[in-house]
């Protein structure tokens, strides 16, 4: 079971990307880089290969859903988590049909933040 | 129907008893030797281990009960599907997300929802979840897919032992809306008023919800300590917020900085 994973965190918002490296990293995760849109993510993952991606869901020029579609072509075996707003589980399904490991609704809570990437990594 | 085991608050003081339940009421054999018919409830109340049940009469009684799991739900479906409440038939997803996580194995419980007068219950044949009324944080009538349809839930948030927590209630619209005003008014003294908070409070705010302590929203947001206190008065001023701790930061005495450079020094042979 992995704890501890090589994290690439994806969110056209500064503030959110500050937000969730400091969770993870408290959480003793590796990140192992960072991304404002989805068009990013997918070379950043290429690149970098990480265990476990967060991906917002509404961003700029390629969305998170797309952005997943490309990582798990890239890799059928991906681990992402999405993320996204209150209001917007509507998305939920679509994600996880795309494949999706775990679900984060905004505004969220550390200790919730970290047992659900920690389980995701272990699965 | 059945003797039970439990523990019994009498004068201040735990005490070891027996309770009868029945089908419409139960009777505390010893020590206290009363009788609560179910429907002379008025208020149900839970606390990890403990339940605080309220009977009607002038003043109201009070008991408080402790035992074991399997006794305290057998009492809290006795009580809540026949005790002086509003009560509806309704489907409840409790908890759909708990501290922004979604509950991926969360599932439709058909059951009944009793609103008391500090506490909604959500009943069902194998589970009771508890919400005080003084722990709603918010409510909106929103749409949510059930069996592919769209369809009118309620979206409840609510705190649980410190997380945040979102339930559904499913049920016909006109219920529903009854049960929104209802909430709505009983949780009026949570309302935000037109207040608004500057951006930065707002982020400071987010970041308390995350469960981040000042040292990291100061390096997070790269604000000094003073302009941080000035938000947190704020937030405290409109009661968004209460304090939790008070962190104090020193400097060394002379003394404290003799001490700390005799102990750094190596041990002399």
């Amino acid at each position: 079971m992995v704890d501890m994973g090589r994290i690439l965190i994806v969110d056209d918002t500064l503030f959110m990307r500050t937000l969730l490296k400091n969770i993870l990293f408290s959480g003793g995760h590796d990140i192992v880089g960072e991304a404002g849109d989805g068009d990013e993510a997918i070379a950043k993952y290429q690149e970098l290969k990480p265990d476990l991606v967060t991906m917002d869901v509404v961003m700029p020029k390629v969305n998170g859903i797309e952005a997943l579609k490309g990582i798990r072509a890239i890799d059928p075996n991906a681990k992402v988590v999405m993320c996204t707003a209150v209001g917007q589980e509507q998305m939920v399904k679509l994600a996880i049909k795309t494949g999706a490991k775990g679900y984060i609704v905004k505004p969220f809570q550390a200790p919730k933040v970290l047992e659900e990437i920690k389980n995701v990594l272990g699965s | 129907m059945a003797v039970v085991p439990v523990k019994i608050e009498k004068n201040g003081k735990w005490v070891v008893g027996k309770i009868d339940l029945q089908q419409d009421g139960m009777t505390i054999l010893e020590p206290l030797k009363a009788a609560i018919p179910y429907k002379s409830v008025i208020d149900l109340v839970e606390k990890k281990n403990l339940l605080i049940i309220t009977a009607k009469g002038d003043p109201p009684t009070t008991y408080k009960i402790a035992s074991v799991e399997k006794v305290l739900q057998a009492m809290k479906r006795f009580i809540a599907m026949s005790c002086s409440a509003y009560r509806l038939m309704a489907y409840f997803m409790s908890p759909a997300v708990r501290g922004g996580v979604l509950v991926t194995n969360a599932t439709w419980e058909k059951g009944a929802i009793a609103v008391l007068k500090s506490t909604i219950w959500f009943v069902s044949q194998n589970k009771q979840v508890s919400i005080a009324l003084k722990e709603v944080t918010s409510m909106e009538l929103t749409k949510k897919e059930v069996q592919k349809n769209q369809v009118d839930v309620l979206k409840l948030d609510h705190m649980e032992n410190s997380d945040v927590v979102t339930s559904y209630v499913l049920c016909p619209l006109s219920t529903l809306q009854i049960l929104i005003n209802f909430l709505k008014d009983a949780t009026k003294d949570l309302e935000v008023t037109g207040e608004e908070l500057d951006p930065l409070s707002a982020q400071v705010g987010m970041l308390i919800y995350s469960g981040m302590d000042s040292h990291a929203i100061e390096n997070m947001l790269n604000i000094p300590h003073k302009n941080l206190d000035e938000i947190y008065d704020r937030l405290l001023k409109l009661g968004l917020a209460e304090v939790v701790l008070v962190r104090r930061e020193v400097q060394l005495t002379p003394k404290g900085v003799r001490f700390i450079t005799e102990a750094v020094k190596p041990p002399s042979q």
